[in-house]
Order: C-alpha cells, then sequence, then structure tokens
C-alpha cells in the first residue's frame, strides 16, 4: 500500500475527514463527483467484479451481457468451455458490439463497419481487409480487450487489474461464507437478473448489506406486522462478521428451525465441512457484501402457513455519483423439491425483488440519503459509525473473520470504508 | 368473433374503476376486483435479437402474486411502516387501446390493453413512467367483472423506477 498522500486538489483534506476506525463517514463521498471519478479507477478499476454465475451461461456458445464499473462486459463461454469476459467495445471505433443482454453465438460482429470477433475475443474479420489495410495489418493485436476472470463456488468475477491478487486471496474469509451462501448445493439462477435504476450511491446498499442488520428494526418493521417474520427484532440475534478486505457478513441465530429443504441435508453435508454445516443449521438468515459491489442475501419468512428460505445476489452497478443500476438474481438449489423452488422464488420476488415489500422501503432509505448529502453543510456533516466501536472480537465461532456477538454492530460498515479509502489512497 | 356494445362498455368501466381505486388509494377496493384465484404477473423483459424469442422471462418476473400476496401487500400498505409509499405516490394510470375478444372459458374475456403509469413522489418534480401492455383475463364473478388474471408486459429491460411499490 503506497502512502496516502492524493495529489488531487482539495482531495487530501476532504478525505482525511474519512476516519473509519473513528466511526466518522462525511456525507460528501455518497454525493461528491470528484469522488465518484476516483473510484471508477481506484475501486471499479482494480478489484475482483461479480460478473455473473456460471449456470446463466451452461453451455459453450452461451453468453451475458453486463458491466464492470463503468465498462459494458460480454461474458461468454468459448468453444471449450472456458469462461471469457471481454471490453464490449469494438477495437476500431469503439461501437458495441453486442447490443442484447443473452444469446448463444461463437462469434460477435460489430455493427458499424463489420469487424468480426470470435467468443475468445480474437479479431478474425475485417470486410476488405487486404484492399483497405493491404497484406501487412496484424488482428491478434486487435482482440477485444479481455479482462482477467476466475471463479469461485460458480460465481464468475472479474479484474481489469493484471496484477490483481488471485480471486480467491482477495475473497479472503469471505470465500468460507461463499460456500454457505451458492457452495451448499448446486445451485441455478433461475430466469434473467431484476434491473432497475435508482437515484442512489452505489456504497449505500453496499455498506447496508455488510453491515446494517440495525434497520431492520425500523426500516422493516411492517414485514413483521404482515407476519412474514416473527419479530420486528428478528433481526438483531447472531453474528457480525468483518470477513477481511472490506467484505462483510451476518448471520442471523439462532434458527428457530432448520431454513433450507431438508431433503438436501445429504448434499449440504457432503459439500461443506462439519464447521460450516453448524453454522448452516442455525443459520436464520445471512446478509453480506463481497467488496465492493457484490451484496447477497440468504433470508427466510412464513409465506402460505408455510417456512421458506430464497437465496439472491444484488449488484450495485454505478452510473454516477447519485445513481445506480440495481440488478438481482435469484438462486435456488437445482435438486431441491419443485413446489419448495416454486414457494422460494415466489417469497423472493414478494420480499426483495424491486416490488419486494422489504426492499422497496431500502430504496427510500438510499435514495433520500443521495439527495441529502449533495448540499454543503450535510455533506460536511460526520455521520455516526460507532456502534460496537471498541468491542471485542469473540472466540468460539465456527467461520472465520472477526466474529462479533450480535448483528446490531458497525464493525462492516467501518471496515468497509478502510478498504475503501486504502485504495483510493493507493490509486493517488 | 366482436364482443356486443353492452359488454365492450362493462369491460372499459372495469378498467377505469380499476385506475381510479389504485390511483386514489382504495386499495381494499381494488382487491375486491379481483377473483379469488387471481394471477398477477410481471414478466422481467429482456433485450434479444429480432427473431430470436422469447423476449420476455416466464422463469422471472417483477410481481408473482396471487389474491394471497396481493392482500398481504395491500396490508403492509396500511401499517405505519410502509416508508416507500407514505408519503404515497402520487400515481395516474392513463388506459386506452383496448380490445376485448372471447376468453379461455364461456364467462371469460381476454381484454388487452396499453397502460402508461405516471408516477411522481415528494418535493421533485421528476417523474417515474411505466409504460406497458396488460394481457387480462376477466371473469363474470360476484354479480359482475373481476380481474382473474394480468400478465404485465413492461416496455423496460432496465426498469426507470427506484422500486415497484405501487401496482400496475
Amino acid at each position: 500500500m503506497s502512502a496516502p498522500t492524493l495529489n488531487l486538489e482539495g482531495m487530501p483534506g476532504r478525505l482525511a475527514e474519512v476516519r473509519p476506525e473513528q466511526g466518522q463517514i462525511p456525507g460528501f463521498v455518497f454525493s461528491d463527483p470528484e469522488i465518484y471519478r476516483l473510484e471508477q479507477d481506484a475501486i471499479f478499476g482494480k478489484c475482483w467484479l461479480f460478473v455473473a454465475h456460471e449456470s446463466e451461461i451452461p453451455s459453450p456458445g452461451d453468453y451475458v451481457t453486463r458491466s464492470m464499473g463503468e465498462h459494458p462486459v460480454i461474458v461468454a463461454r468459448d468453444e471449450d468451455g472456458r469462461i471469457r469476459v471481454l471490453l464490449n467495445v469494438c477495437r476500431h471505433r469503439g461501437m458495441r458490439i453486442c447490443r442484447v443482454d443473452l444469446g448463444n453465438s461463437s462469434h460477435f460482429r460489430c455493427p458499424y463497419h463489420g469487424f468480426t470477433y470470435k467468443n475468445t475475443g480474437e479479431l478474425i474479420g475485417i470486410p476488405f481487409q487486404n484492399e483497405i489495410y493491404g497484406s501487412d495489418l496484424d488482428k491478434s493485436r486487435f482482440g477485444l480487450v479481455p479482462a482477467r476472470s476466475e471463479s469461485y463456488a460458480g460465481l464468475v468475477f472479474a479484474t481489469w487489474d493484471e496484477r490483481a491478487e488471485p480471486l480467491r486471496d482477495y475473497l479472503g474469509p469471505m470465500a468460507w461464507y461463499l460456500d454457505l451462501l451458492v457452495g451448499r448445493a448446486e445451485m441455478d439462477v433461475i430466469g434473467p437478473p431484476m434491473r432497475h435504476e435508482m437515484a442512489a450511491n452505489w456504497k449505500l446498499p453496499a455498506e447496508n448489506f455488510a453491515s446494517d442488520a440495525y434497520h431492520t428494526l425500523h426500516t422493516h418493521a411492517s414485514a413483521a406486522e404482515i407476519g412474514l417474520t416473527p419479530s420486528a427484532k428478528w433481526a438483531k440475534d447472531g453474528f457480525h462478521i468483518s470477513a477481511g478486505h472490506g467484505h462483510g457478513v451476518m448471520v442471523g441465530a439462532p434458527a428457530a428451525r432448520f431454513i433450507f429443504a431438508e431433503e438436501l441435508l445429504p448434499q449440504f453435508a457432503r459439500r461443506l465441512s462439519p464447521e460450516q454445516m453448524t453454522v448452516l443449521r442455525q443459520m436464520a438468515h445471512m446478509p453480506g457484501t463481497v467488496f465492493p459491489n457484490l451484496s447477497f442475501l440468504i433470508s427466510a419468512v412464513t409465506l402460505k402457513g408455510r417456512f421458506v428460505s430464497h437465496t439472491e445476489l444484488f449488484q450495485w452497478q454505478p452510473l454516477g455519483p447519485d445513481r445506480i443500476e440495481e440488478h438481482t438474481w435469484f438462486l435456488v438449489e437445482r435438486d431441491a423439491p419443485s413446489d419448495w423452488k416454486e414457494l422460494s422464488r415466489q417469497a423472493f420476488v414478494l420480499t426483495f425483488g424491486p416490488s419486494g415489500v422489504l426492499s422497496q422501503d431500502d430504496t427510500e432509505n438510499f435514495t433520500n440519503i443521495t439527495r441529502n448529502t449533495r448540499g454543503a453543510v450535510a455533506g460536511r456533516l460526520s455521520f455516526l459509525y460507532e456502534m460496537g466501536r471498541g468491542g471485542r472480537p469473540m472466540t468460539g465461532f465456527a467461520g472465520p473473520g472477526e466474529v462479533y456477538e450480535g448483528k446490531y454492530n458497525e464493525a462492516n460498515a467501518r471496515a468497509f470504508y478502510r478498504r475503501w479509502l486504502n485504495l483510493l489512497h493507493a490509486a493517488a | 368473433m366482436p364482443v356486443s356494445e353492452q359488454v365492450r362498455e362493462e369491460v372499459l368501466e372495469f378498467l377505469y374503476r380499476e385506475a381510479e381505486a389504485v390511483d386514489a388509494g382504495r386499495f381494499e377496493e381494488w382487491l375486491d376486483l379481483m377473483t379469488d384465484d387471481v394471477q398477477y404477473r410481471m414478466p422481467v423483459r429482456l433485450t434479444r435479437e429480432r427473431g430470436e424469442a422469447p423476449d420476455r422471462s416466464d422463469q422471472m418476473q417483477f410481481f408473482w402474486d396471487d389474491r394471497q400476496t396481493l392482500e398481504l401487500r395491500v396490508r403492509r400498505l396500511r401499517t405505519d411502516f410502509a416508508w416507500a409509499e407514505d408519503p404515497p405516490s402520487r400515481t395516474r394510470h392513463f388506459v386506452s387501446n383496448v380490445r376485448i375478444a372471447p376468453g379461455p372459458q364461456a364467462d371469460e374475456l381476454n381484454v388487452r390493453s396499453y397502460v402508461l403509469i405516471y408516477r411522481n413522489r415528494g418535493d421533485v418534480a421528476g417523474y417515474e413512467l411505466i409504460s406497458g401492455e396488460r394481457h387480462d383475463v376477466l371473469r363474470k364473478a360476484r354479480g359482475g367483472w373481476r380481474l382473474a388474471r394480468r400478465e404485465f408486459i413492461v416496455d423496460q429491460a432496465m426498469l426507470g423506477v427506484m422500486n415497484l411499490g405501487i401496482f400496475v
């Protein structure tokens, strides 16, 4: 990590107001255009970013189009089955080569001048190449720009940083919890992700999923009133876990009963360690964020007299200091009973898609905070991130990371902004 | 087979009454316009190459509701904690291009319409628009027409709304 000096005019003083360990995060980090501009290189140009789940592109030729920060990418499975992440920008004039959400193709042809690329990124065709460029144009120099890509537990990540540490190292202790999330069984993404835009800064939802169990008490009080959750303080008990490198996860516990399909217990036990099984058995729910912008949730509700859990991924794609696209994927165990799968999907749509009765109220918070912090006075305000400060991690929890007993804590938010600050400093 | 003027008049009246009930926040009255076995759906729309069907997903839908879950949504709106819609959005459901055909059952009609939904919140001048086509099935029940099925085909793959705290 390089010394914390920044050349950008006015920025060093302002970043000095960000004091994660003191629990002080100033409002301007949620709305300042200069901060946003810095983040695009320092965060989204350096970190491992989620791009797809392997089940979305199961066969050779399958592809989906996604974003890495503000960069459009194609995530394709090539004819050898290898997953490629390619900048969706033609090397000739910058045109978007693939303009659809998904499909199957061995190659992509640019609509502008007809440059044609294999799904490995290799440039294979230029109309009238010899006549217009002569015979010595080296097409191998003009392939689609690849991002480095690696997978963990079916989650495909990519980075623009050639020197980035391996994905497994980047994930650190968080990998253990991703096993619980999507490694516990063969998981399938069902259908396409839901997508919508929202006038919010990307860090607000990322921080919320990493760290904020406290908001459930009031923001989501309606869920208890209509009987989806047992009480407004349903998310208070459990463990608050700083999972390294700015990643944060919370395990609600104890569960009143097992939240997954009982039929799958043998499969879970085969794929998870005994320690992981201990946590899976007591889990009531599990929200978290993989730094910077992939959040996730396992939650359980009572719906139609049945108790069912649902698993989803959320990504907060930055479009500007005050704008994000939210992408939400629903996942389910491939071998769960079909009626269980159906109820799980319905529980997800009812609670956490754009129409979700819990996620709706979150968007009200995220958009209002973003708008509020544009003003100079609120921008200079230091918000209160002190909950659990000075508390000591517990010992004896089965999983890794810095573990705090009780979910109402803000240690994960402090760790998130420490990581964020280090990356901004390192880039300057 | 065209339907009678009388039926056409009743269907239009139904659609306008429904729009008025949701825009006025009379959600219990709105629920009363549904059959007990109502299916209320809104498939995720996709951008695909022309001819590469389908351009919407039957696997993932923004609404996947029935009578029970719609009642839950309305009950929630009546709690003191439904922040996304309290204070409420100002909405206006504009319904047009209504086409009516015989339905799957003798007492049912297939009703298609175009819908433009305007939504404005708080003290901002900006607004959200949702455009789409409804594929409805209306059934004669409890002395009048009732909504037995709605599929709302939204005209965006990336929704331009902060949430779907309103009905379509």
